[in-house]
């Protein structure tokens, strides 16, 4: 009975962090569509999702990583690495195209799988790890560029993955994302892993207790958000046109902020899918609407630190206040009793 | 009898300084054993003005990474000191540029460093917000407000007294060294000796077990967050006098430098352990990786690739070393 109360009160909590989100993104859409040329068209709605995608591919992967308690700060660098070795693959190496892809993947899960092994067979932090492999990958695509190489030219066939649309308007890239969601929201929230994840997050030596394989749930984490990058970074060499080293710089930054703003704790255990998703939405409403309205795009930059840190501390002052009256309840019942 | 006693004093004094600061020589022998490949194969590295202008530009990020390791042993990480680092930049620019005497103007950046780190500190230590985050969040704050400001202009037609505080550049690299080599010694005592330092550790170790013995941890986050912003205001100052101008991209990439510096000198992630000695060491390592190439004719490109390699391998060698400990 006290379990269920508790755990009925955390997902109403959560729902209200999420409905509070959504309302912000209904906001900055209300005025944008007042403010902003060209804003509220069906097309617009379409380009903030096509420019959105990559940083969102990252985030929705990020998510689990966050659940686990641990986070990936070579995902950028890994999707500058993969572009540019797909690049050099297609170019250099002279593969076609489908086996470029498919090798380009591979290499996604095996930097992820470099960052995998020394998370969990050394026990050391993520964050450490991923540091190291964040200037580790980015120097081995500067390194194989001599940071200045460029691949460009690539086939049209492959570029609609980027540039094309499909029947009049919907963007080529949408439905690989949309699949990219769904797979990920059905791991996270429909399945065991998914739950294991988040009890990684909470307690990994509580997980480890109850039979939980917690080195293999790390890796499998890790290892996915190889692939996931690998797979921005087609998408995000088909949409620009062009692999260059310093591809997806600082990607890793908006896809963590994305994932915290969408409700996540940093610390572990919490947070879903559609809040990330609905924290990546509200991040490319912002900056597109502010473009199309005609202001500074630094503006969007200083209103998502501050959305971000009022977000925060208004939890936290919450959580505090309701803490501070829990305190106070209790102490009525024991002068009533 | 009596000096057989003494040295086997001294050996085992010695063995148990090696064992506990393991890593802090293994680093310190990675360096030495760069420099020595460096002595044979090219001896133009140690020209004077070569080592001159590593150590000045080795410097702010020995400054940063000091404060970061601060933070990093009170168990918090701190990411917006890159944006710190160039708020403080321009606006010691822009005050010299307006006249304001060089000191005055050097003491005001360095302040606006202490109240961005006072600032993190109040969210973190105040409200107990996950650190990682609000720096985050301040990092790109700072970042974007100053490009809003500035629009990415350039400081310029700075007085004579700027660069190099107006010594020339010999008298002023020795200024810049000389205030930093004070101030690192200082830290590294008070780390050690003072009890301020004592409570970053107790801190870091074992937050609740430190409040029990009567620290007020939100105090010393605090503090930690000020001092960090501090000391990055002086790198800032100490940085901005080397050039003509000041470039209002300055810093991008240098807490993730500081970090990597910190940690390859040992200073571990989950708090409460680490020296000043190993950072210096990482910092001085790091900072070799790039004219190192460039005098053994190797392609500069692989630096970072490099630096990535020696962080995983620091920090593999450290759980390396404790999973064989457990077993």
């Amino acid at each position: 009975m006290n379990t269920n109360e508790h755990g009925s009160s955390k997902w109403q909590a959560f729902r209200r962090f999420e409905t509070l989100l959504a309302f912000v993104l209904l906001l900055e859409i209300l005025i944008f569509s007042k403010t902003g040329v060209n804003f509220a068209t069906r097309g617009n709605m379409f380009e903030v999702l096509r420019l959105s995608t990559e940083i969102g591919l990252l985030a929705l992967v990020m998510t689990p990583i966050i659940l686990t308690g641990g986070i990936d700060l070579s995902v950028g660098s890994m999707l500058g690495l993969c572009a540019v070795l797909f690049g050099k693959m297609w170019r250099d190496a002279g593969l076609p195209i489908p086996l470029a892809l498919a090798c380009t993947l591979v290499i996604g899960a095996a930097g992820g799988g470099l960052n995998a092994l020394l998370i969990t067979r050394l026990n050391l932090p993520p964050l450490i790890v991923t540091l190291g492999s964040f200037s580790l990958f980015r120097g081995l695509a500067e390194a194989l560029t001599r940071g200045v190489d460029n691949f460009t030219n690539f086939p049209k066939t492959y570029l609609f993955l980027g540039q094309g649309y499909l029947f009049g308007g919907v963007p080529a890239q949408l439905p690989v994302f949309a699949l990219v969601v769904i797979g990920v929201w059905l791991l996270v929230h429909r399945t065991i892993l998914g739950r294991s994840f988040r009890a990684l997050g909470f307690s990994a030596e509580g997980a480890r207790y109850a039979g939980i394989p917690v080195k293999k749930r790390l890796a499998q984490v890790y290892i996915l958000s190889g692939i996931i990058s690998a797979l921005a970074a087609l998408i995000y060499v088909a949409r620009v046109g062009q692999a260059k080293s310093d591809a997806g710089t600082g990607y890793e930054l908006l896809a963590i902020t994305a994932v915290v703003l969408g409700g996540a704790s940093i610390f572990g255990g919490t947070g879903t899918i559609h809040g990330t998703l609905l924290g990546v939405l509200v991040l490319a409403v912002l900056k597109i609407g502010l473009t199309l309205s005609d202001q500074p795009s630094e503006l969007a930059g200083i209103l998502t630190g501050g959305l971000l840190l009022a977000v925060l501390a208004s939890e936290a002052l919450l959580k505090k206040l309701s803490a501070r009256r829990a305190r106070a309840s209790q102490a009525s019942v024991r002068v009533l009793t | 009898m009596a000096g057989e006693q003494v040295s086997s004093f001294v050996f085992r004094h010695s063995r148990r300084h090696l064992t506990r600061h393991f890593r802090e020589w293994s680093v310190a022998l990675a360096l030495g054993l760069l420099l020595l490949m460096l002595a044979v194969l090219a001896a133009g590295f140690f020209q004077r003005n070569q080592l001159l202008s590593i150590c000045s530009t080795a410097v702010p990020v020995l400054l940063v990474a000091c404060g970061i390791a601060l933070v990093i042993i009170s168990r918090q990480i701190d990411i917006s000191v890159g944006s710190q680092f160039a708020v403080c930049s321009v606006l010691l620019g822009l005050l010299v540029q307006a006249h304001w005497p060089m000191p005055l103007a050097g003491l005001a950046a360095i302040i606006a460093g202490a109240f961005c780190g006072a600032f993190n500190g109040a969210l973190i230590a105040g409200l107990g917000l996950p650190s990682i985050v609000v720096t985050l969040a301040t990092m790109v704050t700072w970042r974007e407000g100053l490009r809003w400001w500035r629009q990415g202009e350039f400081v310029r037609d700075l007085p004579e007294s700027f660069q190099w505080f107006g010594l020339g550049q010999a008298g002023g690299q020795t200024a810049v060294l000389a205030t930093t080599v004070a101030l690192f010694l200082l830290l590294v005592f008070g780390m050690k000796h003072i009890s301020a330092g004592r409570f970053v550790y107790a801190v870091g170790s074992d937050t609740e077990a430190a409040r029990l013995a009567g620290i007020r941890p939100p105090l010393v986050t605090f503090g930690v967050f000020v001092v960090t912003g501090t000391l990055t205001g002086l790198a800032a100052l100490l940085n901005a006098v080397r050039f003509a101008d000041v470039d209002p991209r300055t810093g991008t990439g240098l807490e993730l430098q500081a970090i990597a510096a910190a940690v390859v000198g040992g200073v571990a992630i989950s708090g409460g352990r680490g020296n000043l000695w190993g950072v210096l060491a990482g910092v001085l390592l790091l900072a070799c990786i790039a004219p190192a190439l460039v005098f053994l004719k190797l392609p500069p490109q692989w630096e970072k690739a490099l630096q990535g390699c020696i962080i995983l391998l620091a920090v593999a060698a450290d759980g390396w070393r404790s999973v064989r400990r457990k077993h």
